[in-house]
This record gives C-alpha cells, sequence and structure tokens, in this order.
C-alpha cells in the first residue's frame, strides 16, 4: 500500500518537474533561440554530472532520517581531489587515481556519519562543521592553486561522448541511479532505510540496524562525492580547491526539488535526477544569457525556499 | 542562564593558557597593538554571537548571518555617504538587520520552512542581494564619522565597548526579568510542550529571530566603524565563527540551556587563536579548518547521548 502510494507520488512529481522543464525551455526559447543545438544538450548533461551524483547521496542521507543532511558534500568533493592529485605527486602510481578518489570520499563520508551515528552530534551541526574542516584543508593543503597533472589517459573519459551524450554521463550517472533505484525498491537495505527514516521509532522496534544503515549513507555519499571529484578531475584535467562550492546549497535544492520530504522516509531517485537536469538546465539558459554566477546562487536559493513553501502549504490544504 | 559556572571558569582558564602559549610562542602576540586587534576583530563576533546564543538556546539556527550582516553593512555605508549623522549611521545597521530577520521569520517561523534549510536558501539570496548592490566594486574610503564615534573614549574605554557592554546587559535582563527568557527555553526544550502550556510559540520565534538580526545589524555598523569598506567576501566565516563561539561558550545546539557570558568567552578564546595562530606563523587558509575543528570537537567531548533521539526529530519540524 505505502509503495503504491509512494510510486504514484513520484510520477506526480516527476509530471511536474517535466512540465516546469518545458516552461524553463520556451522561456529560453523566446529569450535566446540560438540556444537550441545537439551540443546545449550535451552541455547540460556534462554539468549535471558532478551534481547528479552528490545528490544522489544528499537524497540518500536526507531519506534514512534522524534529521539526517550533509552539508559537508562540497567539501568531500574538493577534498577527495586534492587528497588523490596529491598521493599521486608523492608517488602513487597514477593508474590507482580513480580508487584514491573513491577511497578519499568514502573514508571523508565515514567520518560524518561516525560523527552522527556514534558521537550523536546533530547531522547539521556536524557536516557543517565538516564542510568548513574539508573545504578548508582542501584551500590550505594547495593554497588554492588548481593541481595540474591529471594523467592524460583519464581525459578521453571525461571530456568524450558516445552519440553526443557525455560520456561521465552515460558510464556513471546512468548505472549509479539505475542501481540506486533498484536497490531502493527491491532490496531489504533499500526497504529499511525508508523504514528508518518513515518512523525511527518502529524500524528500530522491529530489529532495523538504524545506526549501521546512517554510517552506511553518510559513507555513500561520501563515496558518490569522491566519484564527482574523479568526474571532475577527468573534465577539467586539473584538481580545483573550489571545485564543490556551493554544492550543498544545489544538492539540496535538487532532493528537495525531486520530491525527497526534509523529515526522511518518502521519496525517490527518480525525482532526483529529474530535479538535477531542471536546475541545470536553468543554470545553463543564465549562463548563456550572461547571467552572473552569484544570480545563479540567488535563483537556486529562491528556488529552494519555494519548493519548501509550496511543500508546506500544499500539506496544509490537502 | 548567566551564572558562573563550571564551564566559563574553564573558558577562563583556557583563555589565559592561550594567551600565555602564544606570548612564548611569538614576540608579537603579548604586545598592547596586538591586544587592540584582537578586541576590535572580537566586536561584531560578540554581537552576532549574542544573537546565535538565542537562536540555538531556542533550538533553531541561522547560517546566513554572514551575508545578513553584509547586507547592514551596505546599509550603514550609504547612510554614511549621504552623511547622516554618526549616531543615526549607527542605528541604521540594527534597523537594516531586524528587516531582514523579520523576512528570515517569515520564511522559517510562517512558512515553516527547516531553519537549517530556509536559512541557507536565504544565503543565496543574500548574497545575489550584496552582488546587485556592490555591482562587484568595493565600497571603500567611506567617511570617518562612524570610525571616531566608536574610539571616542569615556573615562578611557571606547565607546564601542559600552555598547557591547548594554547589548548584553539588554539581552541577560530580557533573559532574566521578563518572561521572555523562559519562553525561549522552554521552546529550546520542547516546542510542543511550550506551546501546550501556553507559551505564544510563534511570537516568540520570530521575535527572536527579528532580534538575532538586530544584533547582526549592530556588528555591521561596528564592521563599517572598523574597516571603513564594504567587499564581496563579507561574512563569508562570521556564521561559523559564532555557532563555534556559542557552542564553545556552553550553550546547548539543541536548545534549553544558554550563558551569554560563555558566549563572549567563546568569542575572546576564538579571536585569541585565530589571532594566535597567524602570529606563529600558521597560514590564514587554515583559520576555517581550525574554527570547524574545534566546534565538532568540542560537540564531541561534550553531548550527553542519552537526550538525542527525542531531540533529533524535533529538529526537522522547525
Amino acid at each position: 500500500m505505502r509503495r503504491l502510494s509512494r510510486t504514484a507520488g513520484t510520477s506526480r512529481i516527476l509530471l511536474l518537474l517535466a512540465l516546469l522543464w518545458v516552461a524553463v525551455i520556451l522561456l529560453f526559447a523566446v529569450l535566446r533561440p540560438t540556444m537550441f543545438s545537439a551540443s546545449t544538450v550535451t552541455t547540460i548533461l556534462q554539468f549535471s554530472t558532478i551534481l547528479a551524483l552528490v545528490s544522489l547521496g544528499q537524497c540518500l542521507v536526507i531519506l534514512a532520517g534522524g534529521a539526517g543532511i550533509d552539508l559537508s558534500v562540497g567539501g568531500m568533493v574538493s577534498l577527495s581531489v586534492v587528497l588523490a592529485m596529491m598521493a599521486v605527486k608523492a608517488g602513487m602510481p597514477p593508474l590507482l587515481l580513480p580508487v584514491a578518489c573513491i577511497v578519499a570520499g568514502s573514508l571523508l563520508g565515514l567520518l560524518n556519519g561516525l560523527l552522527v551515528t556514534r558521537l550523536k552530534i546533530l547531522p547539521l551541526i556536524a557536516t557543517l562543521g565538516t564542510l568548513f574542516v574539508y573545504s578548508g584543508l582542501a584551500l590550505a593543503l594547495t593554497g588554492g592553486a588548481a593541481q595540474s597533472g591529471v594523467p592524460t589517459w583519464l581525459l578521453p573519459w571525461g571530456r568524450g561522448m558516445i552519440l553526443s551524450l557525455p560520456m561521465p554521463f552515460l558510464t556513471l550517472v546512468v548505472p549509479v541511479f539505475a542501481i540506486a533505484a533498484v536497490l531502493l525498491l527491491h532490496s531489504a537495505w533499500g526497504r529499511w532505510l525508508f523504514a528508518m527514516g518513515f518512523n525511527e521509532r518502529s524500524a528500530r522496534l522491529v530489529g532495523i540496524p538504524v545506526d549501521r544503515g546512517r554510517l552506511l549513507v553518510y559513507g555513500l555519499s561520501g563515496l558518490l562525492a569522491g566519484l564527482a571529484g574523479l568526474v571532475s578531475l577527468a573534465w577539467l584535467g586539473s584538481a580545483r580547491p573550489n571545485i564543490g562550492q556551493n554544492l550543498e546549497l544545489e544538492s539540496l535544492t535538487a532532493v528537495m526539488l525531486g520530491g525527497v520530504a526534509i523529515t526522511g522516509g518518502i521519496g525517490g531517485v527518480g525525482g532526483v535526477i529529474a530535479a538535477v537536469i531542471l536546475l541545470v538546465t536553468l543554470k545553463t539558459g543564465l549562463l548563456q544569457l550572461n547571467v552572473n554566477t552569484v544570480w545563479q546562487v540567488g535563483i537556486v536559493g529562491a528556488l529552494l525556499i519555494a519548493v519548501l513553501l509550496i511543500e508546506r502549504l500544499s500539506k496544509r490544504w490537502s | 542562564m548567566i551564572a558562573i559556572g563550571g564551564r566559563e571558569w574553564a573558558l577562563l582558564g583556557a583563555v589565559i593558557v592561550a594567551t600565555i602559549l602564544f606570548s612564548v610562542a611569538s614576540p608579537y602576540f603579548a604586545t598592547a597593538g596586538n591586544a587592540g586587534t584582537i578586541v576590535r576583530n572580537s566586536t561584531e563576533l560578540m554581537l552576532a554571537g549574542l544573537g546565535m546564543t538565542l537562536l540555538l538556546a531556542m533550538g533553531s539556527i541561522d547560517v546566513s548571518i554572514g551575508i545578513l550582516m553584509g547586507l547592514a553593512a551596505i546599509a550603514v555605508a550609504h547612510a554614511l555617504l549621504a552623511a547622516f549623522a554618526p549616531p543615526l549611521a549607527l542605528l541604521v545597521g540594527p534597523l537594516a538587520g531586524a528587516g531582514l530577520g523579520l523576512m528570515t521569520a517569515l520564511v522559517v517561523v510562517l512558512g515553516r520552512v527547516p531553519a537549517i534549510v530556509g536559512t541557507l536558501g536565504l544565503l543565496g539570496i543574500y548574497r545575489m542581494g550584496v552582488f546587485a548592490l556592490l555591482g562587484g566594486q568595493w565600497l571603500s574610503g567611506l567617511p570617518v564619522g562612524l570610525t571616531e564615534l566608536m574610539s571616542s573614549r569615556i573615562l578611557g574605554v571606547p565607546l564601542s565597548v559600552f555598547v557591547i557592554a548594554f547589548a548584553y546587559l539588554l539581552v541577560w535582563l530580557a533573559l532574566r526579568r521578563t518572561p521572555y527568557g523562559p519562553q525561549l527555553l522552554s521552546i529550546g526544550n520542547s516546542e510542543e510542550k511550550a506551546r501546550l502550556s501556553g507559551v505564544p510559540v510563534t511570537k516568540i520565534r520570530i521575535a527572536t529571530f527579528v532580534i538575532s538580526g538586530a544584533l547582526t545589524g549592530l556588528a555591521a555598523s561596528f564592521y563599517v566603524a572598523n574597516y571603513r569598506n564594504v567587499e564581496m567576501a563579507i561574512g563569508s566565516t562570521l556564521a561559523l565563527d559564532a555557532i563555534a563561539a556559542v557552542v564553545l561558550g556552553g550553550t546547548s545546539i539543541m536548545g534549553g540551556r544558554c550563558s551569554l557570558l560563555g558566549t563572549a568567552l567563546g568569542v575572546i578564546l576564538l579571536r585569541i587563536l585565530q589571532n594566535g595562530l597567524l602570529l606563529v606563523g600558521v597560514p590564514s587558509l587554515w583559520q576555517a579548518v581550525v574554527t570547524g575543528g574545534l566546534l565538532i570537537g568540542v560537540l564531541a567531548l561534550e553531548l550527553p547521548a542519552s537526550r538525542m533521539g527525542e531531540m533529533k526529530t524535533k529538529w526537522m519540524q522547525r
């Protein structure tokens, strides 16, 4: 029964997002007709990749409930690329660079998880602290300068495309979201995640390992941040210590826009990827209209608040 | 509420120990000039921290205060440029801040958006506002009137110290001598129970956001008096610094307990650490790492695990 209502809710959100997306496209079609070409699609998907991976992590953390939130996602992306590049410079074989990104990200995420589950620090304060620690470390270790020296064999993957679809999107975002969707709906852990987010007390009473589950989702959020970092390395060809800036705001907006309840237990990954594409379309369009990035941050912030206000109001009316 | 307890003595001890250590480590630390620098750098945080103390005691939070201070500082700067009398310009800050605080209250209290998400969204919007108002330029070379007013001495003590002491006294009186104090703390303990026992929860919460905004706006007047310029990056670490100082001071992040003296001592300790580390040769890029680490470290050491379960769910309903 819950399952039925959940899928019904998801399809309604997907429809709403699709309508919004069409509205955004029409808006830009009027403002700048030259924007439409195959290359714009490629650009949008390319820019979506990092945000999509990070938002999936954010989505899992919020779904698991317990006031779960991961404000440190941007810091983890920045620090994982910096750490991986430093490891390469310190003599690690470059072949291991992808592994280093993933491992670094996972460890940073697990640290968040331990702070939340073992030391019982409120997630928002714990990850606010680690956001500053991680992004501060990324800047301090590099002096703020981008680190070059990414092995050239990574670049064709990061910049290449198949049928004008970017490779990182096809080979990383699509499978990762597919796996997440299947695991969430059809595995025990996935169901436990929804259960612990929906009602923590009853989840504990029926013996679901709530703390271990939450530790796991923070670790996964870190792992996905590490993957996002890897994409940035392969795409940009350098490790930028500020690559994760504003990702906490954008990923939260994507997750809320995608229909995930801030209290946990309700939502799905389909809405999240749709919301990511909507957001990036909006940002790309603004970029093409030469709107400053600060305005984009403002618009994303306004969108976040608007979504939550609408959610609260619609709850009151229904 | 402001009784001198173990926490305050411990902080005082930490301040003394840090002073001694840095005096030994750096010949520049224990000089009159540097003491003046520490005091001057503490003024904005003293006021912003006071507002944050009230918010955290109520079980709420505001991560947008840094950029809120930026907006208020722009208002003060324009007042000075429009040749307002310095005392009037001083008042422009708190007024602008109170207005912005009311805006935050509209979103968080009346809109029922969780404080962390709502203020994060506002952070993006306000940053856009600062950019739009500054147009990418610095407001610099502001008239000296306000600076002269704040550093004019009464009985050998700068006026700024009196203003801060007066703000603390007012807040202390409000907490100890009016119903506001017990009502605020009872909301922090349990909003539901406070509502059931007749506390005007909505009114108190709106008032607290407005008070915090006004105090942060007053901090903006101090900022303009101290530096006589306003630039894009204004206040980027104010929220983290304030939360760290307040938590250091013994105010509970889950509400229900606060210490004004603790906040003041926390601010002084934090600024001494930041200043001392800079003087012993730690690059300023490490500052966010140290502050974030301190915040998490303090929480990791002190949090009683038992109260967590019920408190966590409470957070997301705000």
